[in-house]
């Protein structure tokens, strides 16, 4: 018995909305389909749940790509969040999403009792989502999987700025993003992205913070060559 | 020389209240005749307004959309999900908020917007089939509408208006919701009716419709209707639903691929 390949669906790489029919799985037999955010099944379809473009994985996995305000906390994901309230075991932190998330206060490099780290209430963290379900609140990590705090932690310093979770995604793919490409090759700064749609930019002078910053809100509308192009024209006006 | 002054001084006021009762009359006179007639902004009965929407005038909120539809102006606002207020019970299933407000210059006598709780409970009403509710447990998303200007069927409009500013916030729906209202005129059945028609309809009927799903999440009726008469009046709404969904459809692969 043969076992032939899923049809990619005509929408791939395309614009999709609610309601839309992504794929049909009455043509379909004994084949197996991995569903991501903003699809879902319905009798002998697959349909949208959320507006964004359709994104097909190798072999069969499909998921909505969009652009949002509001973040919706997965594991493993990277984000930028800020300490609101402190309790004995855990810090309370606004990390964008529908609920706060809890950082335990032992979820630190080396973290015992004794070197509890001080957070004041309004501490930027960089730090990693290790527990994400609708029910229950998100939980945060200072460390990476192997328990070195790698890059995660509290970032001093730097101007920290709101984006949409589409731009952070693309300041996080690889090949660099244009953008950071080029003003790299320009200036020297610091930047840590979240994937919740936070972006923390630090550099020695104030006005390459404002010229960095300003650059990035301003290419979430632009193509790689207009990225490039708007870095240029900022360049000059600084020097 | 003031009394001179004062006579040829021109009143908006007035003037546009004399307009509005010499279209009233017109149209008391048409509807005695029972005929087709020309309706005041040229449409034929079965013409909707001119619409206009576009998702994203207001930057704080995580979704929002503006609609125009004639003289009818509608800006919806979509904040969330956000946790529940602490005095509620845990729920497995998200809140929707929903709230229809007036602002005091929306109609042409100050203050005199439609009650706003019915139709805020309405507009509850027909977005609750639409939306995911079990996607997001124990939290809120609210939904404010305020009304810019009333040119009549105002609740449709806003109904449109609201599900295209919840999938701008990316909040999961099973399809999107477009309403379209109709008005009865004795034997006639006029399409997106405006308030002066309204004023003067017989019955009206109004249907909340996902295109997608072939579902009715919505339909209010009141007046006086045959059954037959009600059977045409849906059709034409679920009609003029699907292709207003084209609309809002283009409107949001318009924004998705502007923020690419």
């Amino acid at each position: 018995m043969e076992s032939r390949k899923p049809p990619p669906s005509a929408l791939v790489d395309n614009h999709v909305v609610p309601g839309d029919v992504v794929l049909d799985l009455a043509e379909m037999t004994n084949q197996t389909i991995k569903l991501g955010a903003g699809l879902r099944q319905d009798c002998d379809t697959i349909q949208a749940t959320s507006a964004g473009r359709l994104r097909l994985s190798k072999p069969s996995k499909y998921w909505v790509e969009s652009s949002q305000k509001r973040y919706i906390p997965s594991v493993e994901d990277t984000v930028l969040g800020v300490v609101v309230d402190t309790k004995p075991d855990n810090f309370l932190v606004d990390i964008k999403g529908p609920n706060l998330a809890f950082l335990p206060v032992l979820a630190f490099e080396g973290g015992t009792r004794r070197n509890i780290p001080k957070f004041e209430i309004g501490t930027l963290i960089y730090a990693r989502v290790v527990k994400a379900n609708s029910i229950m609140n998100p939980e945060l990590s200072c460390m990476d999987a192997t328990g070195k705090a790698a890059e995660f932690g509290q970032l001093k310093d730097g101007y920290m700025f709101d984006t949409s979770t589409g731009l952070s995604r693309m300041l996080l793919s690889s090949p660099t993003c244009p953008i950071l490409e080029a003003l790299g090759k320009k200036l020297s700064f610091e930047i840590a992205v979240g994937l919740n749609g936070r972006v923390w930019v630090n550099a020695p002078s104030p006005s390459n913070v404002i010229v960095v910053s300003n650059a990035i809100i301003k290419s979430e509308s632009l193509s790689g060559i207009g990225q490039r192009s708007m870095v240029e024209s900022l360049l000059e006006r600084l020097s | 020389m003031s009394a001179a002054a004062t006579a040829g001084t021109y009143s908006p006021a007035s003037a546009a209240g004399e307009k509005r009762r010499e279209r009233k009359e017109e149209l008391r006179r048409h509807l005695a005749e029972d005929a087709d007639w020309p309706r005041a902004d040229g449409r034929s009965f079965h013409d909707c307004r001119p619409a206009f929407m576009q998702t994203g005038p207001t930057t704080a909120a995580s979704g929002s959309a503006y609609a125009e539809f004639g003289k009818t102006k509608v800006i919806v606002s979509v904040f969330g999900p956000r946790e529940s207020k602490k005095a509620m019970l845990y729920s497995d299933t998200g809140r929707l908020n929903c709230n229809v407000s007036y602002t005091t210059f929306a109609t042409p006598i100050r203050g005199q917007g439609t009650d706003n709780k019915e139709y805020s409970a309405m507009l509850h009403k027909a977005l609750e089939g639409a939306v995911m509710l079990h996607t997001f447990p124990k939290t809120t998303v609210d939904v404010f509408a305020l009304v810019l200007e009333s040119g009549g069927s105002d609740l449709p409009i806003i109904i449109s208006c609201a599900s295209l500013a919840l999938a701008d916030a990316g909040i999961m729906m099973y399809d999107l919701v477009t309403s379209v209202s109709v008005s009865c005129f004795g034997k006639n059945i006029i399409i997106d009716p405006t308030s002066d028609e309204e004023a003067w309809q017989d019955g009206s009927l109004m249907v909340a419709y996902m295109p997608a799903r072939k579902e009715i999440t919505q339909l209010t009726l009141t007046g006086e209707w045959s059954d037959g008469k009600i059977t045409n009046a849906v059709e034409l709404c679920m009609d003029a639903c699907s292709k207003l969904c084209d609309i809002l459809r283009e409107r949001l692969k318009d924004a998705s691929s502007l923020a690419e």
